[in-house]
């Protein structure tokens, strides 16, 4: 063949394949326009003939079959759907593989032209109304716990339910059978109009352990029963469930397992690589990281005294070992907060039916990572805090309509990353928090004084507080006796925070800030006054010389300029009570948290280490400033600050100072 | 043919609004006292479906399902458990012992009427 | 039952037996700021970090400087339905006693410098008295966001 001629042959094949395709996409959207339909069967037409012309027998034949079932399209009643459209694209791609490579193509030609016949002829089951396509498989054991499928596929029917047929490819060979076993899988297509929750209420009690495949049908072209090996039983075999001993008929159920497409129900999920440890285990593993990491740090003390370079150089291995033993144990406890998200779904759709309120529940951030102590102690608060979203946030559905709302109201569950810390956030869209009702509530409670000064999102904690509740008529849900406290002081046990913001009539978001991990942080080990301290490094910003003119303590301005930002400063030797010497040169830690900054005067920086975090005892729980306890290289006792706390202390200090300066300038 | 229900609650009143609702929607209702009195009723006739309460003298609920399940007239048994929702962990629980499913408490009789046709038939 | 018998601040006092871990030779203490006298220290007991309490604070009695007899007792009190381990402090320890629970005697309304809610009764030993101080009580309070030091001031 002449190269050339050849080459001018693609270039054009190519501009029509383009044409084919632009036409075969505006007659999806415009299915029924004869002009299309005509340009289609042109391009067609051309592309049979040139191909024909310069050698391509493999091109001419599939695009003469191609030709036949649009010219019959032109013709005949049936209209071109998506399903012919779906073919209709992926047989055009095959125009261009038969042009590249004629001899390798050739061979999916014949499956590619029944495909599109199929479609074309308009039956059912190739070109499927849209709407819900499902493929479900129940658990094993389902029939010896009294599982009734037929009554499952009878729920569906109700719901309009149409081809309900049996996957029969899972049934073992008959000697293997057992017929207490349920190994038999179901397909069934929906209306478009069932609403997906109707659906998957009728699977409730099944979910927990099942393959459960629900797909809108016309996004899921692989699923329709046309992909379906004709092998499948048309009518559905379902065990009876009066029966003790459900024996799919052989008649029907070929012993030999079918082949079964794989899309639509893998019979064998792909395995993760993982396996189940016992938790204490874990825990156990973590106490003894923990006396691990202590251990080097004496050994590095140690090493440091006697400076013998042979020691220093086994002791940095062992703390890169230890180090790297650390953060592999964390990631093993590190659980993702979608593993309890699972369950407030449930709960909101129970509320949303017990309240009579429609809500849409989201929830984002599934795979934010928190250790799995956290994450066990976090779902009774979240469970609080939605529950009254739900009850008390949001409005009923008149009220919302009457407020121009639309009548579902939305709660949003969310999680991300901060730091060093897991911001955990839900969010509705409700009436909001009315702080003027609280303040008034805490006064007749006598939780503050009527002439008490309090800011708005310190109003709003009060809803945090013991024997506080603004529920006007006690609902079933929220009359328990139960408070909001309870939220606060768990999440208080976590070393967490609760941040509440509200815009009246908008809806209100409650954030809980969470530390990563309960078990070990790096630390930053500061001293003063002779005694030492550990922050957690992560809330450690930077540190910076104390300027010489703050070096005493004197009744000015307690800011440092930080690049340009004013920026609050305690002295930990104040705070702390501390009568030891001022030495020269102090420095300053600047430490965030929740996006603010103070600086914390200290009198030497000592370094980073790792930092077993030791709870403190219930006789130091009241203590604030600090947020658990270490030990040291040394074997001594070191308190770990707690940032949060220091900054709020911070920011009260900077409001005071404000307000003086206010009161001096007026 | 008439379905028969097997109510275990130690509540007389629970088990009156249980046999109340599901005879007047057509079902026959047996009751059993507590999960001891459950076992011994089970094991003499089939039931169509269960429904058990936990907290109850002699034998709870889970460990009526547990010994329950252990014998082959519990083969093909719905039992449903009927919780208190502040104990997602009884209700995983019930779930490993052998239950099929769950009910909330407070109940009322649609709820209840729903999940019997869920698990019996009608 | 029998008793562990120590001496503090001039006085002899004896502690249950059953709660006593173990008796330490003084270790290094971290003061823990804004805690109070009473319990404002830290130790490390083997990796674990244990409060350090002065009964002198709660006693009002005077506080001296460690000697060579000075220890450190571990206990685990049951306080408010918890098992919590605390370390006091102790000038001297004599031994182990049995001490006959009926023989011990209320405190006298008068004449006494002890708080008395602090104190389980008055024990003979050896010809002279011992006290029993009534721990759970003293710890319950010292766990109530330190009103102890209140407490112990008002018993000087």
């Amino acid at each position: 063949m002449d190269e050339e001629i050849g080459g001018l042959f693609r270039q054009e094949a190519a501009e029509l394949m383009a044409s084919l395709e632009r036409g075969l996409l505006d007659l999806e959207r415009a299915p029924k326009d004869r002009a299309i339909i005509d340009a289609v069967f042109r391009d067609l037409h051309t592309i049979k003939g040139s191909g024909a012309m310069f050698g391509f027998a493999a091109l001419a034949r599939f695009v003469h079959e191609f030709e036949s079932v649009f010219d019959n399209l032109r013709q005949g009643t049936h209209g071109v759907d998506q399903a012919v459209i779906a073919v209709a694209l992926r047989s055009c791609d095959h125009i261009g593989r038969l042009i590249e490579a004629p001899e390798g193509a050739e061979a999916a030609s014949a499956e590619l032209l029944d495909a599109l016949r199929l479609a074309a002829s308009g039956e059912t089951a190739a070109a499927p109304p849209p709407g819900w396509s499902l493929v479900f498989r129940l658990g094993r054991q389902v029939l010896r716990l009294g599982g009734n499928p037929r009554l499952l596929l009878a729920e569906l029917a109700e719901l309009g339910a149409a081809d309900i047929r049996a996957r029969l490819a899972a049934i073992p060979a008959l000697d293997a059978l057992d017929p207490q076993d349920c190994c038999t899988g179901w397909q069934a297509s929906l209306p478009a109009t069932v609403p997906q929750t109707a659906i998957e209420d009728i699977f409730l009690f099944y979910r927990d352990d099942m393959q459960f495949n629900l797909q809108d049908a016309a996004s899921a072209p692989d699923l329709p029963a046309a992909a379906q090996p004709p092998a499948e039983a048309p009518a559905p075999p379902v065990p009876a469930p009066s029966d003790p001993v459900p024996v799919p008929d052989p008649a029907v159920a070929p012993p030999a397992p079918v082949r079964e497409a794989p899309a639509a129900a893998p019979a064998n999920p792909p395995v993760a690589e993982t396996m189940r440890v016992e938790t204490g285990r874990l825990d156990e593993l973590m106490d003894r990281v923990g006396e691990l990491v202590i251990a080097e740090a004496r050994l590095s003390a140690l090493a440091q005294r006697f400076g013998d370079p042979s020691l220093l150089a086994v002791t940095e291995d062992i703390q890169r070992l230890s180090s790297g033993m650390r953060n592999a144990t964390m990631s093993i406890r590190m659980v993702p907060i979608g593993s309890i998200m699972g369950r407030f779904r449930r709960l909101m759709r129970d509320l949303s039916q017990t309240l009579g309120k429609p809500i849409a529940f989201t929830t984002g951030g599934e795979d934010t990572e928190l250790d799995k102590t956290v994450i066990e102690l976090l779902a009774d608060p979240l469970v609080h805090i939605l529950r009254n979203s739900a009850d008390h946030g949001l409005e009923s559905a008149e009220a919302r309509r009457a407020a121009g709302k639309p009548e579902t109201g939305s709660i949003e569950l969310a999680a991300a990353y901060s730091g060093a810390e897991v911001l955990i956030t839900v969010r509705d869209d409700g009436r909001g928090l009315d702080a003027e009702a609280i303040r008034s509530q805490a006064i007749a409670r006598n939780m503050i004084t009527a002439d008490a000064q309090l800011s708005q999102s310190e109003t709003f904690r009060l809803i945090f507080e013991p024997g506080f509740s603004t529920a006007k008529k006690v609902t079933e849900l929220s009359g328990r006796g139960v408070g909001l406290d309870v939220v606060k002081r768990t999440i208080e046990t976590l070393r967490g925070q609760i941040d509440l913001a509200s815009e009246p009539g908008k809806g209100a978001t409650v954030t809980l800030r969470l530390p990563l991990t309960l078990a070990i942080v790096d630390g930053l080990q500061i001293e003063v006054g002779g005694e030492n301290y550990t922050f957690p490094l992560a809330a450690v910003e930077e540190c910076v010389e104390l300027p010489p003119e703050f070096e005493t303590e004197g009744r000015s301005s307690s800011f440092l300029n930080i690049r340009g930002g004013l920026v609050p400063f305690l002295r930990l030797r104040t705070l702390f009570a501390i009568r030891e010497p001022v030495p020269p040169f102090q420095k300053v830690v600047i430490v965030s948290a929740g996006g603010q900054r103070i600086g914390l005067v200290v009198d030497r920086i000592v370094g980073n280490n790792q930092t077993v975090i030791k709870q403190l005892s219930r006789l130091h729980a009241h203590l604030k400033c600090f947020s658990g306890a270490t030990i040291l290289g040394d074997g001594s006792v070191a308190l770990i600050l707690d940032v949060p706390q220091l900054v709020s202390l911070g920011r009260a200090q900077e409001d005071r100072l404000r307000d003086q300066h206010g009161e001096r300038a007026a | 043919m008439t379905k028969t229900i097997l109510a275990v609650d130690d509540s007389p009143s629970v088990r009156q609004m249980v046999r109340l609702t599901l005879t007047g929607a057509g079902y026959s209702v047996v009751e059993a006292v507590d999960g001891q009195d459950a076992l011994e009723k089970a094991s003499a006739q089939k039931f169509d479906a269960i429904l058990t309460d936990q907290n109850m003298p002699r034998l709870d609920g889970i460990s009526f399902i547990r010994k329950f399940r252990d014998t082959a007239s519990a083969v093909g048994v719905p039992i449903v458990f009927l919780s208190t929702e502040s104990h997602e962990g009884l209700k995983q629980q019930a779930r490993e012992a052998g239950a099929i499913g769950w009910m909330m408490k407070p109940f009322d009789q649609a709820q209840l009427l729903a999940v019997v046709k869920k698990v019996a038939g009608a | 039952m029998d008793v562990v018998t120590l001496r503090l601040g001039g006085e002899l006092m004896a502690i249950p037996a059953e709660c006593l871990r173990e008796i330490l030779e003084p270790v290094p203490v971290t003061r823990v700021p804004q805690a109070g006298n009473f319990i404002g220290g830290l130790i490390n007991v083997r990796g674990v970090v244990v409060p350090l309490a002065d009964l002198r604070v709660t006693f009002g009695m005077t506080l001296t400087e460690a000697t060579p007899d000075t220890r450190m007792l571990v206990l685990e009190l049951p306080i408010a339905g918890d098992e919590i381990v605390v370390a006091i402090l102790a000038d001297k320890v004599h031994d182990v006693t049995g001490l006959d629970p009926s023989t011990l005697e209320p405190i006298p309304p008068v004449g006494t410098r002890w708080p008395p809610d602090f104190v389980r009764g008055i024990g003979k030993w050896q010809g002279g008295f011992m006290i029993l101080p009534d721990l759970e009580r003293i710890f319950t309070q010292g766990a109530q966001k330190g009103s102890l030091s209140a407490v112990a001031e008002e018993g000087v």
